[in-house]
Order: structure tokens, then C-alpha cells, then sequence
């Protein structure tokens, strides 16, 4: 029960697919069910580890997690000696559930998947890690103990959640945090031989008609999947991952979604934005799940005072975005803090290119 | 396509700067109601006079700053409307009009506007009052009495409870009376029962924060208790002193003014500690009968210092608990290996 008393924010139910919504397809007839040529078994349990990770790298899996190649993660953990797999459907921000939903509606990959992973690895202790906010009380009934025999450990606390995560799981040796998507992949590349051609999105966002996770081919557009998806109203704007961290999809027609998207997001231009002067209220400090103060980092970024901030320790902001949405003064924050740090980066570089 | 550039994170909490002070201005309503069952239809001409004179020249500096007025800032209103609260229902309306254009002349705008004066406002405002015109702050008219809304005061004015304090002696009022606010004093800080409503819809709100006024009203109130000023017991004294101060009424909405605020948690509980201290210190030794005012302007000089000392204590802590950790982990991995 460790992080229910954790710093940071409740968020809000937003207008988001429910949890038993269930997940659709939407695929692009040219790639669908592309296959890779092996000589190896279809079939999990004839496979040794090292040939588990032969497929993965023949299936270009990636992990949406972060970014990088599976079976360079799963390389990586058999050497370390790894001792525990976690298959990682912790979607801890509003609008997005494409991790949690492709895992209650997929139970067999997902579970097959990370048993996969465990092989390859050297046989550790798996688990599944889920989140959902606290303000959601009714879910602990809902949600399954386990999935396909995989105990799930639900991450308690407040928003920002991912990065607790490790504390949940390390007591037992060196964990790895692989993807719930990318496991589902693994199942399917060393079932079925099939490349990844598909990676889960959720599309919602308020001026969205019907909120939904969808499994897509990698290399649509927004514009698509607002079309599957239908939209009320014409968005404001468009982001592209999550509602708390995500960036700004400047043009819908040609961005195309990859593995790392996880969220399809048409917002409404609502927020007029009212701008305040900071009243100083320290609720930012109040919220910083790192415990820093957020108010004084900011303060002095507006001063042009960089050498400052090294004394409240800007470098351990995780960038969560907790303080910007807590604001009063609607002031952005963790924005100011991101370019302060890549504005000192460059400025020690200067120093040191002297 | 869109005007601004919207910045991560897309989804941003209800409150806003406006409601916050909303808040506060909806907590000081009652208070006022109180004023105008007691006093009639002047305290409420005094509260619009006092407000009216804070948002004139709250807008004529903003002007003169060349910045552009903006209408959803209320902060002036809450520094008019604390004001004439906190003096005498015959005040005349000179001393609350220019206490109320020095506190947001000279105390807001002088520093720099909304959330960076580094005194508080309406503290500062009520120092300017006592300093200048002691007798009219300080004379009372009886609650009930019927007060001309204009012109001269009839009514026989008189000093309070608060004075006898003072003095060292004991009021003659009745604790009954003491507690529902029927006697002698400021037009708005009597009713100690309305007082705690305000702070309570406050802290629900979470317009305040709780650490400020529970380090300030715990050490406060044991003060009372364990070292009365005037020969009496000592809930006794508790009483008389919580019914007549200010620092109760300061202790709600003056402590807690968020630019003054420190903004760490621990360097809130000192702040409180601290204003407690610097109230009873006054109260002992200070040449006024309300005092708490100058104690808490003292006190807003330490607000940027302690949160300074409270960071510094943070790093340290924050560093030795990360180096005890990776300790902790080497430990765990040797102990395998």
C-alpha cells in the first residue's frame, strides 16, 4: 500500500473510452499481417531464450514504454541478471488507457507475452503493474486479480505514478518494465511470425464522438483515426501522447502515429486562456512529487538568474507537469523549467567549449 | 489556427486566481453581515469606500506601470475590504479611504504588484491608521447604537474591552456577551463564532493551508492558557484575549496572505511559530492596544529567510536519504553475489 501517501494531484475522470469499452482495429490493408521468414517453431515452448530474442529483433518489435529495440532490452536484462519482468500497464494519465484496455481485452497475448519475456530473460518472477487515479474507487472491483495466471500489483497514490513504479518491484533484485503492447507483440512474432505492423492508441479527447482504443497500422494519421472514431466538433487543437506531458500536433493531416504515440487527443480550444500574475500561493510546492518548489524555480527563470536554480535542484524535476496543472495563475510551469534546463545545458557547454 | 501556443499539460485544475481570492472574499461577506446587524448601514458605506478607494488606485498605478488593467484581479478588493474591519465603526472616511490607498500604493504596488509585496497589504494599511489616527481607530460606538451613514457621529464613543486588557485589568463584560461579539471594539472582528466559520470554510476550500494558523493559533492559545496577562485563570483569560484581539481575525485572513506566505510547508510552520511569538511579545510589551498588525509585519521580513533555511535543510535531507538508498541497494546486491 506503499504511495497512498505520496505527494502530487487527483486528476479527473475526462471524457475518456470506459475500461469495458472494447478494443477495435483499424488497419491498413498493405501492411496487415506481414510475416517474417524464420526457421523456427511456432510454438513458445520449444523456443530457447536466445531464440526468443532472435524473434523479437526479426519482428522489430519496440517497446512503447521508451523507445527501445525489445530485444536489445531483453539482451540487456539477461545480463544483468534480471529478477524480476514487469509487464507495464500503468497509464497514469487522464484520457489514456491504451496500455490497461489492449490488457484486459488480450489477456492470452498479453499473459503469453510476458511469459516469452521471462523465458528470455532466465525465468524471473513476472508481474503485471497497473495504475488507475484514486478518484476512481469503483475499478478495485472490476479489475481482475490476475491475467492468465500473471499476478497483477495495482500502483497506488497520486498522478504522477510512473516513476514510483520501481520502488514497488526492486526488492526483490534488478527489474525490467517492458510494455503491455509490445509483449502482446512478442506473442504474436513468435506465434504467428508477424512483424509489427500495428501499434494501440487511445483517441478521445472532448471534441471526440466516440472515445475508443484502437489498434492501428503504424503510419495513419489523426485525421484517420478521427474519422473512425467520429468527431463532435472540430478540434482545437491536436495532441499527440498524453494529456499531461504530450506535445502539440501541429499538422493532423500528415503526422503519422508510431509505437510511441499512445494517445490520439482532440482537445477543445475551451481554456481561454486567463492569464494571471503569480499570487504566490506555493501550492506548486505543495504538489512537486519530488518535493522541490516549484514557485522559486520559476521566480528565478523569469529573473534570468540560471545560476540559482542549481540550489533548488532543477536537475531532479521529472517533469511531470503537476505544478502547471495546479496553478492558479494558469502559469506553465514545468514548461519554463524544461527550457531553463536545456538553456543551462547550453550554456555549460559554452563555458566548456572555451 | 489557435492564438497561444497551449503548453503540456493540456488538462489544468478548476482554480484559478480568481476563485482563490473569491474565496477569501466570500469568507469576509459574514463578517461584514455581522458588522451591519451591529453597526447599521455605515459599516457597509465604510467597506465600499475602503474598496472602492483600494481598486481606483490599484488601476491608476496599474496605469502609471504601464501594464494593462485586468478586471478578474480582485486582490484590491480583499485588501479594502479586510481594512475597514479591523477599525471602528465611527471611523471617519478619510482614515479608511487613505489606509486603504497607502496599503496598495505604497505596500503592493511600490514591490511590485499582486503576490510580490513583501509586507502584507492590509497589515500595513491598518499600521498606516493606528500610527496616524490612533483615537479615531481606537473609539468605539456601542453595537446597536444607530450610526448616521455621513457626517458626524452622534453616538458616544468609548474604548473597549481590548483597552482594559491593555491596561492590565480585567473586562467587566459579560463572557456571553464576549462570545457573540455585543461589545466595545473593531466593527467586524467581534464575533468569534463567525470568525471560526471563515476559517473553517477556508481550510475546506483550500483557499488557506493549514500549517500557517495551526503552528500560530496552537502556540497562541497556550500562551493564553499557561501565561494570562491579567490576574485571571487561565481559560479566562483565553477568553478575553481570543474575543477582543485582532490576531485571531489576523491569524485567518492576514497570516494566510498568499504572497507573504512562505511557500514550503515546514518553513510555514515556523512562519506561524514565529508570528506568534512576535504577537505575544507585543501584546507584553507594545504601546497599542491592538498590536497584532505590527507583529505580523515584522514577521513578513522572515517569510523569504525561512523558506531559504527550509530548502537548505531539504537538500540536505533529500541527499543523505539518496545516498542511504544506493547504499542500501549495493548492500542488497553484494549480499547476493
Amino acid at each position: 500500500m506503499s504511495g497512498n501517501f505520496t505527494r502530487g494531484i487527483i486528476l479527473e475522470q475526462r471524457k475518456e473510452p470506459a475500461l469495458r469499452r472494447k478494443l477495435r482495429t483499424f488497419l491498413n490493408a498493405n501492411y496487415a499481417g506481414m510475416l517474417f521468414e524464420s526457421d523456427l517453431p511456432y510454438d513458445g515452448a520449444a523456443l530457447s531464450g536466445k531464440q526468443i530474442i532472435e524473434i523479437a529483433r526479426l519482428a522489430r518489435i519496440v517497446d512503447e514504454r521508451d523507445g527501445l529495440f525489445l530485444h536489445e532490452k531483453l539482451e540487456k536484462a539477461r545480463r544483468m541478471n534480471v529478477k524480476v519482468v514487469v509487464g507495464d500497464a500503468i497509464d497514469d494519465e487522464p484520457y489514456v488507457s491504451s496500455q490497461l484496455n489492449p490488457l484486459l481485452f488480450l489477456k492470452k497475448e498479453a499473459g503469453g507475452g510476458l511469459r516469452l519475456a521471462a523465458k528470455a530473460v532466465g525465468n524471473p518472477k513476472i508481474y503485471f503493474a497497473i495504475y488507475k487515479n484514486l478518484s476512481d474507487l469503483d475499478l478495485k472491483t472490476k479489475l481482475p486479480k490476475d491475467i492468465d495466471g500473471v499476478e497483477i500489483r495495482r500502483i497506488h497514490g497520486r498522478y504522477p505514478a510512473e516513476f514510483r513504479t520501481m520502488d514497488d518491484f526492486d526488492s526483490h533484485g534488478p527489474a525490467v518494465l517492458i510494455g503491455v503492447c509490445s509483449l502482446i507483440h512478442l506473442y504474436r512474432a513468435v506465434y504467428e511470425h508477424r512483424i509489427q505492423s500495428t501499434c494501440f492508441v487511445t483517441v478521445a479527447g472532448i471534441c471526440v464522438a466516440n472515445p475508443t482504443n484502437l489498434e492501428v497500422s503504424i503510419g495513419m494519421t489523426p485525421t484517420q483515426l478521427f474519422e473512425r472514431c467520429g468527431l463532435a466538433e472540430e478540434p482545437g487543437y491536436v495532441v499527440i501522447g498524453g494529456s499531461m506531458t504530450g506535445a502539440i500536433c501541429e499538422d493532423p493531416d500528415s503526422y503519422l502515429v508510431g509505437t510511441m504515440s499512445r494517445a490520439v487527443l482532440a482537445l477543445r480550444d475551451e481554456e481561454k486562456k486567463r492569464r494571471y500574475q503569480c499570487i504566490g500561493c506555493g501550492r506548486c510546492a505543495e504538489v512537486c512529487p519530488e518535493n522541490l518548489t516549484p514557485f522559486y524555480i520559476n521566480r528565478y527563470i523569469e529573473l534570468g538568474k540560471y545560476e540559482t536554480l542549481s540550489f533548488y535542484d532543477i536537475h531532479r524535476c521529472i517533469g511531470c507537469g503537476t505544478c502547471s496543472y495546479i496553478c492558479p495563475s494558469k502559469i506553465d510551469i514545468a514548461e519554463n523549467i524544461k527550457l531553463a534546463k536545456i538553456e543551462m545545458k547550453r550554456r555549460r557547454h559554452e563555458k566548456e567549449g572555451d | 489556427m489557435l492564438q497561444y501556443e497551449p503548453k503540456a499539460p493540456y488538462v489544468r485544475n478548476r482554480d484559478s486566481a480568481f476563485t482563490v481570492m473569491m474565496d477569501v472574499v466570500i469568507a469576509l461577506l459574514p463578517l461584514y453581515f455581522m458588522a451591519f446587524y451591529f453597526y447599521g448601514l455605515r459599516a457597509l458605506m465604510l467597506g465600499l469606500a475602503s474598496v472602492a478607494a483600494a481598486v481606483v488606485s490599484d488601476f491608476v498605478c496599474i496605469l502609471l506601470e504601464g501594464k494593462k488593467p485586468y478586471f478578474r484581479d480582485i486582490s484590491s478588493v480583499v485588501t479594502g475590504m479586510m481594512l475597514p474591519l479591523m477599525m471602528s465603526a465611527a471611523t471617519p472616511y478619510y482614515v479608511v479611504v487613505s489606509a486603504s490607498v497607502f496599503a496598495v500604493v505604497f505596500v503592493k504596488h511600490v514591490f511590485g504588484g499582486v503576490g510580490q509585496s513583501a509586507f502584507n497589504p492590509a497589515a500595513a494599511g491598518f499600521a498606516f491608521a493606528v500610527a496616524c489616527w490612533p483615537v479615531q481607530v481606537f473609539s468605539y460606538p456601542a453595537p446597536f447604537s444607530s450610526l448616521e451613514p455621513f457626517g458626524t457621529i452622534s453616538a458616544g464613543l468609548s474604548s473597549g474591552p481590548a483597552w482594559n486588557l491593555f491596561q492590565g485589568g480585567v473586562p467587566a463584560n459579560d463572557i456571553l456577551d464576549l462570545l457573540l461579539g455585543r461589545f466595545l471594539g473593531p466593527m467586524g472582528l467581534t464575533n468569534i463564532l463567525v470568525l471560526a466559520t471563515c476559517l473553517f470554510y477556508l481550510l475546506f476550500r483550500g483557499a488557506i493551508s493549514w500549517q500557517a494558523p495551526a503552528a500560530f493559533f496552537g502556540i497562541m492559545v497556550l500562551a493564553m492558557l499557561l501565561f494570562p496577562r491579567i490576574p485571571e485563570s487561565g481559560p479566562m483569560s483565553l477568553v478575553y484575549e481570543a474575543t477582543t484581539g485582532m490576531w485571531v481575525f489576523g491569524g485567518i485572513f492576514m497570516l494566510n496572505e498568499p504572497g507573504t506566505l512562505p511557500k514550503r510547508s515546514s518553513s510555514r510552520l515556523a512562519y506561524g511559530a514565529l508570528a506568534a511569538v512576535f504577537t505575544i511579545l507585543f501584546q507584553r510589551f507594545g504601546r497599542a492596544e491592538q498590536t497584532f498588525a505590527f507583529a505580523l509585519l515584522l514577521t513578513n521580513v522572515f517569510s523569504f529567510t525561512l523558506d531559504r533555511y527550509s530548502e537548505r535543510l531539504l537538500r540536505r535531507l533529500r541527499r543523505v536519504y539518496l545516498a542511504t538508498r544506493t547504499k542500501l541497494s549495493e548492500k542488497k546486491s553484494a549480499q547476493r553475489a
